[in-house]
């Protein structure tokens, strides 16, 4: 190895050495002249094995070569030492090299994902991830890189202790993300995004004039304009976001330019997105059956055969199949360019971004335009201005709600259209709802927003380690929204026509001032920091609709144009919060840290008596690696850690005036006039406070083989005590609750990072793993109340959040056990092949209020995410995995297609349906009565792994591209959802309401995609 | 250090801008309304709002599923696809039935809204609001409050009285335990009595049409008083009601459900609805609407119960029944002519056809027709016999409805075969007009167990007399006790 470093010409390859002795001797012969020949070789710092196809540039110069496949440059030039080389390579960090002397050299890269060594972006700074005692993951470049229409897509399995569920599949739709487990049961539990210094609560709004999923607000903020995203999650992280930091913060930094390297990057992509898999149900033949035998079973007077005859059905074809006439394969594309660069005191980035989706329901889709201008100014030697501005514009076009389980239920009988063309209007039978098709053809329910979002900030340097930085930002935001329905389809039959629109504007603001000192003396390291920051946000909300059209051609555009007016409404809110915050980082040696925080909050959301709440944190950490007893370890374990924190958070996600009580307005008539009316809405509390969550974490990073292999594990416990409850008080006081500071919430768990480079060198291949383990418990509810049961669901205390509560099936009640078993089926008129029910509460008689029992948890036991990335030659390739294990879904859905009523469409279970000659133990029979029962039957294990993406690229080889100038070169392809291993029957195993009382049911949620992804992505 | 200086005084400057006491703009708060005329006649009118809030609301159909679905006359339509629904038709609820756990809550918050406006109107400085309007006010909310304690105590029995706005949320504020029904009744009459000091609908100007009138507090009070079968006071009270001369019989039965003859000289005291303005349609007319008939829509959720024999029982000549029943109705889609089973159709607005959700139609608690037959009923009783004003009475209400004096067809009556046929008249004339529970309740545990079972509704038993306290809130409040028929 040691002659290796010294001498980089010992490979025997005769034709090399020949060309190399030229260069040696061309140079030694024109020494004297203009040109130098300058050589080098750029080998991996940990296995020495050299690098093909690194970019080494001179600095100051357009010069830029590529290594060979022995890892081997060389320089014919006019440049006269020293010269300083920038050496990068994709998946190492960047390297600048400076030759004093000599002509050649060689060049020691380090791999970028050698995480020990980063400089992290935590909060209000930088730290290097050597130096950091919180446990803060780091999400990898690679899951940035996918196509995706807001950020929070990209995290799913992408770190430890973050669990991120889909909430709709509608394009632009939401996700719900749980850090470290939900701490709240009914105040917010979404992380605070902290985007380039700037907080956001991620919370959708809807003016109320459209109905279905709500779009995501960080869609307007183009992922691929983000340079990392860093997830910090113990207290000693968060705390420094105080109130807000309970529930794990996120913090994303966008791209900025980089000196010395202007770049224009080009990349597109187009992907075609598809239905996982459609829902068995029964076609026109098997629907006809179903309905004759439940109007038989209601009155056998009327023979068998009430709905169609035998002779009808047979003529019956499969009949509309509504989910083919609504899902469809649907496109997806995004463009972007970015222009980046600088010198020594300019940077910038500036990029635009066009993303646009097509939903797999037709009529459905999402647009994005964003442009974005980061500029880095070094405006003195004591100033440094840094500005980051993004506009983005997003138009939504949304499934109304109901859709998907029109979709279901519409029966196969029914056609689209009436003989006439016109739409048939509806369900044909007793349950009524709309044809979904016409719905989705001609009702107009969309949203568009602008966004204008940024911050711009000073550094000034005071004194030598003292500085002082300012920030100011701002995000701005306007909603408008439209919904018109025809009088053509059966919603806008009765109102003939009906018009609505509504805007949100909101504006938030922030001012940040933090005084930081650094000073290093001796062994000793001192980081302080100390600061006042202000936040305020305002929202209002108009809308406006009218009925009674002449013409459907106007649609919202004209809401005077309609004979009724319907009620309009506005609303104005605000918060505003003050802070003072401060922490130190001292360090002993690089081998002891130290890190201690507190906030101090102040919001207007609470209580006059307890507006003001402090967060402290404190942590520690032992590098062990760096002590003189670890040195004979250190060739196989070259970095070890350990970690300990405790500190305090809160969780303010109440809306606002909650301490107030608010009064209502309400109308009434006299005199054939509408009166108004105030009445009071809440009971006040002027105590309100904070949620505040305490967390110990205990953790360890090690290093192992030069980094080879970097373990991280984390073990926490969080209490959560003072919540946001609303806490049900008896209805005699006139209000059904009252919101609280009541009852308690734990997550304890262990989280597993770990990342492995098993092959380097031409041949890569880097394996990386997480996975998290999470238990939730409630340990009090407040009032010393047990439970609490809110429709599918109960809260109980010693249980976690989210488990189902219902009733037990017991098979089917068969014809010969009426009169003994028939008080087990809950019918006043029990009959054979009605569904039995367990007796919970042994009373001898089945009630559906009664006889519940817990019968399942929405919790996993574990989550994970596995990524394998290979590289070779230009060619590379990543698959990644993410599961799920041991959680249950409600599908609400196979709820409703069971109810074999006839007076609906049902599951191709139906089939298989009791009958006297089928005496099923598993399916009912057909049955007018339509009250649904929820029971044990719909609760279906949720555990799923998914082939989240694969990637495959190729880029073009770099001696190619010079010739036509460009210096990169990229295809690739992506898949996205493309396999996943589950039992669960519905449409998707990834689905939430993204509620912490009622997690895990899957009603007629839009379902998520599998897409498939070409791009190519062009460096100049 | 200059710049420090500057900055810092830009930061004292900005955290000027935002101020953290919460002022909102768009809502007031409690303490600064209630302070004039206006305010108190909107906190007032806030109460007659509670009558049906949103959604199934009291006198918006809830009592008509919670409470009459438990009768021999109606219930559960296909379209009534809730388990709590069809459970209380098929008289299977329990205390966690969720209608029934409805209809306390909302009744206890048109309570408090009752309350409030009682207390803080009283304390209105002189000078902001006049004498007599702060008076009248004060007993609208008396009338309403009366109206649902009345509900409550025949529904639930021994129920908690809150006079007062809650204003803190220490348990001893919170936790309120029953009253006997008698104490309930007590303050129910005490309230009716002050609200007899109300003006007389002609009192009132034409925009104040609709509020509880004198004529509503007395002749409510006759019926509370017939309810406890305080029969003198019952007679007397509804004697009162029928010499003031205020009030009459509309000719033609129709016109009790006409538009256009709303808050008429029969109404006494009714529920207002207007559709299409803004405002809220009567849901009862879309919830017994015909769903077979297209373009109709409607909802068939309240359906007539076929085998307690109602339908059958009106005469040929009856007026009532063509009012109070459809069975047959001209789609406006296809002009076909649909016939089906008996839909009710006192609600059905025909100017909304096909959007019944918007009728027009008001609902009345209490007409002049049954001041008329709680006279008839209280004389019955107090004689043990019919006296001719007892039969005058009964067949002011047969003689409208078209069918023949129950003096010319029966003149020689028993005691208990004239209270037969005031509870069939009662029976009859009140259809849909949430009547039915109470007058089956009134007449004793065995009458209405035997009259739904002989309508087929076996499960009938004497603890349906009363409805179960709702579980959540005897887990709320340790205070409180089940019934005990239900314990």
């Amino acid at each position: 190895m040691k002659q290796k470093s010294k001498h980089i010409y010992t490979h025997s390859q005769r034709s090399s050495l020949l060309f190399l002795f030229s260069f040696f001797f061309l140079a030694s012969v024109y020494a004297q002249k203009e040109n130098i020949t300058l050589t080098g070789k750029v080998i991996d710092e940990a296995t020495k094995q050299p690098l093909s196809g690194a970019t080494v540039h001179i600095k100051g110069t357009t010069h830029e070569v590529i290594t060979d496949d022995r890892g081997v440059f060389g320089f014919l030039t006019g440049q006269r030492l020293p010269v300083t080389y920038i050496v990068s390579y994709v998946g190492y960090q960047t390297s600048e090299v400076t030759l004093k002397e000599g002509s050649s050299i060689e060049v020691v890269l380090r791999q970028a994902n050698s995480q020990l060594t980063d400089v992290l972006v935590v909060g209000y700074g930088r730290q290097r991830r050597s130096d950091v005692t919180g446990s803060i993951a780091t999400v990898s470049s690679k899951a940035l890189q996918q196509p995706s229409s807001s950020l929070d897509q990209t995290l799913k399995g992408a770190a430890a202790g973050v669990q991120v569920t889909q909430t709709s599949g509608q394009p632009g739709g939401g996700v719900s993300i749980r850090i470290r487990g939900g701490s709240s049961i009914q105040g917010g539990n979404e992380p605070l995004y902290v985007i380039d210094g700037f907080p956001i609560y991620n919370s959708a709004s809807s003016a109320g004039a459209i109905t279905g999923a709500t779009v995501n607000p960080l869609s307007g903020i183009n992922p691929a304009d983000i340079e990392s995203i860093n997830i910090l999650k113990d207290a000693s992280a968060t705390a420094i976001y105080g109130s807000r930091g309970a529930n794990g913060v996120i913090i994303v930094t966008t791209k900025k330019g980089k000196s010395d390297r202007n770049q224009i990057t080009y990349d597109a992509s187009y992907g075609v997105q598809s239905l996982r898999k459609k829902i068995a149900l029964l076609d026109a033949k098997g629907f006809a059956a179903l309905r004759n035998d439940a109007l038989y079973d209601t009155d056998p007077s009327k023979g068998k055969y009430q709905y169609l005859t035998e002779e009808q059905i047979s003529q019956l074809g499969k009949g509309t199949d509504w989910q083919d006439e609504a899902f469809q394969k649907a496109p997806v594309q995004n463009h972007q360019l970015t222009i980046s660069g600088g010198n020594a005191k300019t940077r910038y980035a500036v990029s635009g971004n066009y993303f646009n989706q097509d939903g797999i329901i037709k009529n459905t889709d999402f647009q994005r335009l964003s442009g974005r201008a980061n500029l880095d100014v070094v405006a003195s030697n004591r100033l440094k201005i840094s500005s980051n501005f993004t506009a983005s514009r997003t138009d939504a076009n949304v499934a109304p709600n109901g859709i998907v389980s029109a979709l279901l239920t519409m029966p196969p009988t029914a056609t689209i259209y009436e003989p006439d063309g016109s739409y048939t209007l509806r369900n044909p039978f007793e349950n009524i709802f709309s044809n979904p098709i016409a719905a989705l053809n001609e009702q107009k329910n969309k949203t568009t927003t602008n966004r204008l979002f940024g911050t711009a900030s000073g550094e000034y340097t005071i004194l030598n380690g003292l500085e002082l930085k300012v920030l100011l930002g701002t995000d701005v935001s306007n909603t408008k929204e439209s919904s018109y329905i025809p009088s053509t389809i059966y919603e806008g039959a009765s109102t003939n026509g009906a018009a609505s629109s509504g805007a949100i504007n909101t504006i938030s603001w922030l001012n940040e001032n933090t005084l930081s000192y650094s000073k290093k003396f001796s062994r000793h390291t001192i980081d302080a920091l100390g600061g006042f920051t202000q936040q305020e946000f305002q929202r209002d909300i108009i809308r406006a609709g009218a009925q009674q059209f002449v013409t459907d051609d106007l649609e919202d555009n004209s809401l005077q144009s309609g004979a009724t007016v319907v009620k309009p409404y506005s609303d104005n809110t605000r918060w505003v919060l003050h802070s003072f915050l401060g922490r130190v980082n001292y360090n002993f040696d690089q081998k002891y840290f130290l890190t201690a925080s507190l906030r101090a909050d102040g919001s207007s959301r609470f209580g006059k008596g307890n507006k003001w709440g402090y967060f402290p944190s404190a942590a520690l950490s032992w590098k062990l690696s760096s002590e003189p007893f670890f040195d004979h370890l250190l060739p196989v374990i070259n970095d070890l850690k350990l970690r300990a924190s405790f500190g305090t958070t809160g969780n303010l996600e109440i809306g606002e005036y909650q301490s107030l009580s608010t009064l209502t307005s309400l109308t009434y008539l006299f005199g054939n006039t509408i009166v108004t009316g105030f009445t009071p809405n809440r009971l006040a509390n002027s105590e309100l406070g904070w949620e505040t969550t305490y967390q110990y974490d205990a953790g360890v990073d090690v290093g192992l083989f030069h980094n080879r292999l970097t373990l991280t594990l984390d073990g926490y416990y969080k209490k959560t005590k003072d919540l946001l409850l609303n806490v049900e008080i008896p209805w005699t006081t006139g209000q059904p609750s009252s919101l609280q500071n009541f009852g308690s919430v734990q997550n304890k768990g262990f989280e597993l990072g770990l990342n492995s480079r098993n092959f380097t060198g031409a041949f890569q291949w880097n394996t990386g793993i997480n996975a998290s383990i999470n238990r939730n418990e409630v340990l009090s509810i407040g009032n010393g109340a047990q439970q609490y049961i809110s429709g599918n669901y109960i809260i109980q205390v010693g249980q976690p959040l989210g488990l189902f509560y219902g009733t037990v099936t017991d098979g089917i009640l068969q014809s010969h056990e009426v009169s003994e078993k028939g008080k087990y089926t809950g019918s006043a008129a029990p009959k054979g092949g009605d569904r039995l029910y367990k007796d919970i509460n042994g009373d001898g008689t089945f009630t559906t209020a009664a006889d519940r029992a817990i019968i399942g948890s929405a919790q996993p036991d574990i989550i994970y995410g596995i990524s394998n990335d290979f590289s070779w030659k230009g060619f590379d390739l990543s698959i990644f995995f993410q599961g799920s294990e041991g959680n249950k879904i409600l599908n609400s859905n196979k709820q409703t297609l069971e109810l074999f009523t006839g007076q609906q469409n049902a599951s191709a279970a139906a089939l298989d349906r009791w009958t006297t000659t089928n005496p099923s133990n598993t399916i009912p029979r057909a049955k007018l009565d339509p009250a649904p029962v929820f029971s044990d039957r719909f609760i279906e294990d949720g555990s799923f792994v998914r082939l989240k993406t694969l990637t495959i690229g190729y880029s073009v080889p770099r001696a190619l591209l010079q010739k036509v100038k460009l210096s990169n070169l990229r295809f690739y392809l992506i898949g996205q959802n493309l396999f996943t291993w589950t039992k669960y029957t519905g449409f998707d195993p990834e689905v939430t309401s993204g509620n912490n009382v009622s997690p895990g049911t899957d009603a007629g949620i839009y379902p998520i995609s599998k897409v498939i992804n070409a791009g190519v992505t062009v460096n100049f | 250090m200059k710049n420090i200086v500057y900055l810092l005084s830009t930061l004292l400057v900005l955290s000027g801008c935002s101020k953290l006491n919460e002022d909102p703009e768009s809502y007031l708060t409690t303490d600064q309304f209630y302070q004039n005329e206006q305010q108190a006649t909107a906190a007032v009118n806030g109460v007659y709002r509670k009558l049906f809030e949103s959604g199934q609301s009291l006198y918006n159909s809830l009592i008509q599923i919670g409470v009459e679905m438990a009768t021999d006359d109606y219930e559960a339509g296909p379209r009534a696809r809730n388990a709590h629904v069809r459970a209380i038709s098929g008289l299977t609820h329990d205390a966690s039935n969720d209608r029934m756990e409805q209809l306390w809550k909302q009744s206890y918050d048109a309570i408090n809204t009752a309350n409030i406006a009682i207390d803080r109107i009283a304390l209105i400085p002189e000078g902001k609001i006049g004498t007599d309007i702060r008076s009248r006010l004060i007993n609208e909310a008396k009338f309403l409050r009366a109206l649902n304690y009345f509900n409550l105590v025949r529904w639930f029995g021994d129920v908690p009285i809150v006079l007062h706005e809650t204003t803190s949320l220490k348990p001893e504020d919170l936790y309120v335990e029953k009253s006997s029904e008698d104490k309930v009744y007590q303050q129910i009459i005490q309230d009716l009595k002050d609200a007899e000091a109300l003006p007389t609908a002609k009192e009132y100007s034409s925009s104040d049409i609709g509020r509880a009138t004198s004529g509503a507090a007395k002749s409510l009070l006759a019926k509370v008083y017939l309810t406890r079968k305080d029969w003198q006071n019952a007679a007397a009270k509804s004697q009162e009601v029928i010499e003031s001369n205020t009030y009459a019989l509309f000719d033609n039965f129709a016109d009790v459900f006409n538009v256009a003859t709303k808050n008429g000289k029969e109404h006494i005291f009714s529920v207002q609805f207007k559709g299409n303005a803004s405002y809220q349609g009567n849901s009862l007319a879309s919830r017994s609407a015909a769903n077979e008939v297209p373009g109709i829509n409607g909802d068939y959720a309240d359906a007539l119960h076929k085998a307690g024999g109602l339908y059958q029982s009106f005469s040929a000549g009856d007026q009532r029944k063509a009012v109070t029943f459809v069975s047959e109705m001209v789609s406006p889609i296809d002009g076909k002519t649909y016939t089906f089973d008996p839909h009710f159709n006192k609600y059905y607005d025909p100017s909304v056809v096909g959007n019944q959700g918007q009728s027009s139609k008001n609902f009345p608690v209490i007409r002049y027709a049954e001041v008329l037959l709680i006279y008839a009923e209280a004389l019955n009783e107090i004689n043990n016999a019919p006296t001719t004003q007892a039969y005058w009475a009964i067949d002011e209400v047969r003689k409208r409805a078209g069918i023949a004096k129950l003096q010319d067809v029966a003149p020689n009556l028993t005691v208990a075969q004239f209270r037969d046929s005031v509870f069939q008249e009662r029976r009859k004339e009140f259809v849909y007009e949430h009547q039915r529970w109470f007058d089956l309740v009134r007449r004793g545990a065995d009458y209405y167990v035997a009259t739904l079972k002989a309508a087929g509704k076996t499960l009938a038993a004497p603890k349906h007399l009363h409805f179960p306290t709702p579980q959540r809130e005897l887990n709320l409040n340790p205070k409180l006790k089940q019934h005990p028929d239900w314990q």
